[in-house]
């Protein structure tokens, strides 16, 4: 059958007018039991959750899609440029300086997914590529601070500092005697 | 008006006043008892087994605590309501919505057919009359909303006109459907034109005929705005739309005026195509032939008031399982399904009543 041609318009037409028949017909074969008191109360009528035609799961998922945010804290710069850009504050980054110089100790990187609208742009900003999207998507919990992700290692106690000020010293004595 | 005396004769001629008071006071007399006495309590009745449907398809129990089973419970609304306070003084144009409102609802009680004896307006064009006054009460609806003041009520407006305008065309051709077969619009001619047998009624004559049943109910939804073409006065988008701001006595006076109009439908919906109140076994012509006006009068009324419950029911049945349709999908329903359908029920039908007079 041509597409478009009169017959085939007439066809589709009279064939959406019978599924509409059938909906409403459908729908009100499915209550009668309901009104006799013999429906089944404890049946599922609504879909569940992960529905087995059209829900994705993560596989599923496009390649670039932006679930929660991962942030591997041994590349971890604690360069806050995350945090500077984040367009609802939800990042927050507390960085101290750590062995010597050249080296951050990320004491704090907590992420509050209560705020986060998964744009992406942290991710983007990332230099050393550590903040990254994940696939996951379900992060139903019961209380809001469970929303918050902590990635951070934790504030530095003075007995570390202590150690690392000695390792430091010892560093410097070492070049001194070379 | 002899038609007054044939209807009202049986009735009164046992009082003594009869002959001394004007025909015209009996006849608004008769007017507002027939409303007082049967369609207040119809609508009371069918208020009360709408409520109990509805709880049984969605597991709950419905209204239980006024009376047994809570048969009192709209007994207890109304009263509820009549001593509301009102939220607003009356303004002149909700004057408007009541004047019009009040006068397509007396209008339509006296050419609404509601037994062979009871009979008011039984002239060549009566079967038109109660279609008109539904497009009135419609019209009244809309002038409601804008009365409101308010972004629902005018919303509401809109939806009333642009269902009432849709839903008119195809409701006025399946009407011609009905009166094609009966050879008239006279309500006795096309009561004649049936029988009590099911398979006599206008509704099985032949399969255009069926459809243009379906067509004649579906766009009497569409036109009064009826569950579950009532877009026009839906809560959860426009906040009750044209009732928005309703209250106390003005809203049971727009319930009663909404449940007339489903009413006043579906009695010319049975009384054109599914045998109107022709007695079953013969009982009619027996108690014609008895002379015993008032019983058959009687029971006419009630086989009719039944027949019309059941269909009310299936209607609030099919409206109680399927979501309100959107206001634009209603109307292009109606216009792009029903009025092709009711065109061909039309061609159909005068097909075969041409064939049947060759």
């Amino acid at each position: 059958m041509m597409r478009g041609s009169v017959f085939s318009t007439i066809l589709g037409y009279l064939r959406d007018v019978l599924w509409g028949i059938r909906s409403v017909w459908g729908s009100c074969l499915t209550a009668i039991p309901y009104l006799f008191g013999s429906g089944e109360l404890s049946k599922e009528v609504t879909e569940q959750y992960p529905d087995p035609i059209s829900s994705k799961i993560a596989d599923d998922l496009p390649p670039r899609s932006r679930g929660f945010l991962v942030n591997d804290i041994e590349r971890c710069t604690g360069c806050k440029e995350c945090e500077r850009q984040c367009p609802v504050q939800c990042i927050c980054v507390e960085a101290e300086p750590a062995t010597d110089d050249t080296k951050i100790w990320v004491s704090v990187f907590d992420i509050d997914f209560s705020k986060c609208v998964f744009c992406g742009i942290c991710a983007e900003v990332c230099q050393p590529a550590s903040l990254k999207h994940t696939k996951n998507f379900e992060g139903a919990v019961y209380e809001l601070p469970e929303l918050v992700a902590s990635f951070g290692r934790g504030w530095v106690t003075p007995e570390q500092r202590l150690k690392w000020a000695k390792l430091r010293q010892q560093i410097e004595d070492d070049r001194v005697i070379l | 008006m002899n038609a007054q005396a044939m209807w009202l004769n049986p009735w009164i001629s046992g009082f003594s006043f009869a002959e001394s008071v004007p025909q015209w006071l009996l006849t608004a007399c008769g007017l507002v008892l027939i409303y007082c006495l049967v369609i207040v309590p119809s609508g009371a009745v069918m208020g009360y087994l709408e409520r109990k449907l509805s709880a049984d398809f969605q597991a709950r129990v419905g209204p239980n605590r006024a009376g047994p089973a809570g048969v009192l419970q709209p007994v207890a609304d109304l009263l509820k309501l009549l001593q509301k306070q009102a939220s607003r003084d009356w303004n002149w144009r909700e004057a408007i919505w009541l004047l019009v409102h009040t006068m397509a609802l007396y209008s339509t009680v006296a050419v609404i057919p509601l037994g062979s004896l009871l009979l008011l307006v039984d002239t060549d064009m009566s079967a038109f009359l109660p279609f008109w006054s539904a497009l009135v009460l419609a019209l009244g609806t809309m002038f409601l909303g804008l009365s409101q003041g308010s972004v629902p009520g005018w919303f509401g407006g809109i939806r009333v006109a642009a269902q009432a305008l849709a839903g008119a065309f195809p409701a006025l051709i399946a009407l011609l459907c009905a009166g094609i077969r009966a050879g008239g619009f006279r309500w006795s001619e096309i009561a004649a034109a049936q029988s009590s047998s099911p398979l006599l009624w206008t509704a099985a004559a032949n399969p255009f005929q069926f459809i243009a049943f379906f067509v004649f109910v579906i766009s009497g939804l569409v036109l009064l705005g009826i569950p579950p073409m009532d877009a026009a006065f839906s809560a959860p988008d426009i906040h009750g739309g044209v009732s928005s701001h309703l209250s106390g006595r003005k809203l049971t006076v727009f319930r009663l005026g909404r449940f007339y109009g489903f009413l006043l439908w579906s009695v010319i919906a049975v009384v054109l195509f599914l045998g109107g109140w022709e007695l079953p076994f013969g009982l009619s012509t027996e108690l014609r032939n008895a002379d015993s006006p008032r019983l058959l009068q009687i029971f006419e009324l009630c086989w009719l008031l039944s027949k019309t419950f059941l269909l009310v029911l299936v209607v609030t049945w099919i409206a109680k399982v399927n979501p309100r349709s959107r206001v634009d999908q209603v109307t292009d329903f109606a216009w792009r399904v029903l009025s092709p359908f009711s065109l061909v029920a039309l061609i159909g039908a005068s097909l075969v009543a041409g064939w049947g007079a060759l």
